[in-house]
């Protein structure tokens, strides 16, 4: 806007001050144009005046002069003319006539160089400008010289002076009437720049703060849309927009809600039929004697599986919690060496199973924090087990540490490990590593996305690093007290670092 | 032989839990239908009701209201919803204890029932006076000012655990393992519930309970007088 104002009143300067030259030349030049007129008639009359008399008398030359020259004083509206009959010097007669001259007028004020020119020149008009003082004021007056011959007397020169000062009030007043003028202009374009801009401006700034709303979640926010003009049009525009955008992502959450209702029904449907499985195998397994060898085999496979198909619904339904966000954490002061401790002791059977050796390595201070001790004890229990299961038969070292800020426990096996893409999708649902090799354990495939969730449910981080043939480490930190910053883990984890974390 | 009866409306899992019970030594008798369940249970006389909270014609939260305006008799929920208000509806609706589907095993269950089923353990007290209570223990009455409150026995359990005991402060998984005969972590709610009802029966003013009163982050406590 400021802008606005300015590049127009930098516009109006210059057709202002044009104009004013243009005008103040125009008048100059027409007054000075009027003046020869004036000058040249009386300078020709007075030279017919000589020409004709026949006196040769002095005295009767002088009262000529006398009548002559005064006569030719004006003092009208237009400006005041005055008069001066000087003798041109260096003259061979010696007859003088005195020279009249208007009373406030001296011949000092007649410019020498005029005067000499005026003596060069014959039956021609030779004027200048000169700046005349009256009443402490100076005004701008022309004057006109030309040579006018007596007889007898010889040359003469005769001066009028035309004040045009009048000329110069008038280009004045135009000059502070432009002046006025253009203030006054530019004052109501910055009005009207002001509420111009207002009218645009302001509906956009309504749109940004709009669109910032919309942005953070308030789909349900609008613009006005008032008139039929462009500001309208782009309202109209705009909430089309929001409109539609509301209308997906409405559709989008509602799906997503379907979803996971339906992943959530399903697995409770199936707890029904799931249950009466279980207590037919079980039936069964109570008569155990009375089967067949092969029978018995196929009744272990029962077993194993329908344990294992409830695991699987148990991760299902525990993962559609989260997805829901219906889980909620029953934080309260806990020693992680205790639980893991627990976890470590709960995993022995297995490790033993396979063959590996499991290192625990605790602080000597309790390592005491905040957190769910039952998911903290399930994502532990998860770590391990996957250490031991991919440790191909080699020492699983489990290490807990502990700062100010946090506390961690680091899982590290010496086994398969994992390339670099493997690592990427380790917490992916369903992902497993290698299919083809055989569980021991069964997992769902849902284990590590689980502790994912448990972890970001504490405003954890769960980190893994591996390589191929050389093993993998994953660290679990966790803030000391719940919606504690910690910027750092007090356990190293590794060079290479798939990072998945959230602070 | 104790009675069970099975109210759950998906007939292979019903027959299944009643073949379960019987080969453990329990009459049983499986129901389908939450519309009939209540006269199932007026013509069977369980010592302990199974019941499902999914059922149709009358669900099971109801059923549960039916028996308990007549009957304290023992009943254990059935549930594929831990987390929803099902568990609560029911507990507040007089069931004494719950399971989810699937069970751990029927043996779990089957511990469950058992424990419902345990007679009360030798008394201390034949009567206790705890404020305006009188609480007959051999003869399993209450009275208070002389008229009898009805508890149902798990009720009844639970007052008397904390009359015996009248300055000690029971946590909750005290209660649970005393009480209800967990003896690993169970749903603490199950105790929240239980006062609540307890407490609308026995106390003057329930929102302001002088009876059985709450021991902030710890657990429960008998009232002193």
């Amino acid at each position: 806007m400021t802008l606005t104002v300015a590049l127009s009143a930098a516009a109006l300067v210059a057709v202002g001050g044009f104009l004013s030259l243009t005008i103040g030349n125009g008048l100059f030049q027409t007054r000075v144009e009027q003046v020869l007129q004036e000058s040249k008639q009386a300078s020709a009359e007075v030279q017919k005046t000589f020409t004709a008399t026949g006196n040769t008398d002095v005295l009767a030359l002088q009262t000529l002069v006398n009548e002559v020259i005064p006569n030719l004083e004006q003092n009208t509206a237009n400006g005041s003319r005055k008069v001066a009959l000087l003798r041109s010097p260096n003259q061979a007669t010696n007859q003088f006539l005195q020279s009249p001259i208007s009373g406030d007028l001296t011949v000092s004020d007649i410019p020498a160089t005029l005067r000499n020119q005026v003596a060069k020149t014959e039956n021609k008009l030779v004027y200048r400008t000169i700046y005349l003082e009256a009443d402490g004021v100076m005004n701008q007056s022309i004057v006109v010289g030309s040579k006018v011959v007596i007889p007898v007397a010889g040359d003469y020169e005769l001066y009028l002076v035309y004040d045009i000062s009048d000329a110069q009030e008038t280009l004045d007043f135009m000059q502070s009437t432009l002046a006025i003028g253009g203030l006054v202009m530019i004052l109501l374009l910055g009005i009207v720049a002001y509420f111009v801009t207002r009218r645009i401006v302001a509906p956009v700034e309504r749109a940004a703060i709009v669109a910032e709303q919309l942005a953070l979640g308030s789909l349900d926010k609008r613009l006005p849309e008032r008139g039929q003009d462009v500001v309208a049009a782009l309202a109209r525009s705009f909430n089309k927009m929001a409109q539609s955008l509301e209308t997906q992502i409405g559709e989008l959450s509602k799906l997503s809600k379907m979803q996971q209702r339906f992943v959530s029904d399903v697995s409770h449907e199936l707890r029904t039929p799931l249950t009466t499985i279980k207590l037919a195998t079980e039936m069964l397994e109570a008569r155990v004697e009375e089967l067949d060898p092969k029978a018995r085999r196929a009744l272990d496979t029962l077993v194993s599986q329908v344990a294992r198909f409830e695991s699987l619904l148990a991760d299902l339904l525990e993962i559609s919690r989260y997805d829901a966000g219906a889980v909620v954490a029953e934080i309260e002061p806990n020693n992680l060496g205790d639980v893991v401790s627990m976890a470590v002791s709960g995993l022995e059977p297995l490790a033993e199973t396979l063959g590996c050796e499991l290192i625990l390595k605790l602080p000597t201070r309790p390592v005491d924090a905040d957190f769910d001790p039952r998911r903290i004890e399930r994502v532990l229990r998860n770590l391990i087990s996957n250490a031991i299961e991919h440790g191909a038969g080699k020492p699983v070292e489990i290490q807990v540490g502990r700062s100010k800020t946090a506390v961690a426990v680091t899982i590290k096996d010496l086994g398969v490990g994992m390339s670099r893409s493997q690592m990427d999708r380790v917490f992916d649902r369903f992902w497993r590593g290698d299919p083809s090799r055989m569980r021991t354990t069964g997992g769902t495939g849902l284990g590590l996305a689980i502790s994912l969730e448990d972890t970001h449910l504490h405003q954890g981080w769960l980190q893994v690093t591996s390589k191929p043939n050389q093993g993998t480490t994953f660290r679990l930190t966790l803030p000391r007290r719940i919606g504690g910053i910690f910027t750092e883990s007090p356990l190293p984890l590794g060079e290479t670092l798939s990072q998945r974390s959230r602070i | 032989m104790q009675k069970v009866l099975v109210v759950e409306d998906e007939l292979p899992l019903n027959q299944q839990l009643t073949d379960l019970l019987e080969n453990a030594g329990y009459q049983a008798m499986g129901v389908t239908d939450g519309g009939t369940a209540f006269l199932a249970f007026q013509d069977f006389e369980p010592d302990l009701v199974l019941l499902d909270v999914m059922l149709p014609n009358k669900t099971g939260i109801e059923v549960c209201r039916e028996i308990r305006a007549v009957s304290g008799v023992p009943i254990i929920m059935l549930t594929a919803k831990a987390e929803d208000e099902d568990v609560v509806d029911g507990l507040e609706a007089g069931a004494d204890d719950y399971i989810l589907k699937p069970m751990p095993s029927f043996k779990v269950l089957q511990a469950r029932i058992e424990a419902r089923l345990r007679p009360l353990r030798q008394p201390e007290f034949t009567e206790i006076i705890l404020g305006p209570l009188v609480i007959d223990v051999l003869g399993h009455e209450v009275r208070r000012d002389g008229v009898r409150v009805a508890l149902t026995p798990l009720e009844f359990n639970l007052l008397q655990t904390l009359a015996e005991a009248p300055k000690q402060v029971f946590k909750r998984e005290d209660l649970l393992k005393k009480v209800w005969g967990y003896h690993y972590d169970a749903d603490t709610r199950l105790v929240n519930v239980h006062v609540q009802r307890l407490r609308s029966k026995i106390e003057d003013d329930p929102d302001n309970p002088k009876i059985v009163v709450t021991e902030r982050g710890v657990g429960y406590k008998a009232g002193q007088f």
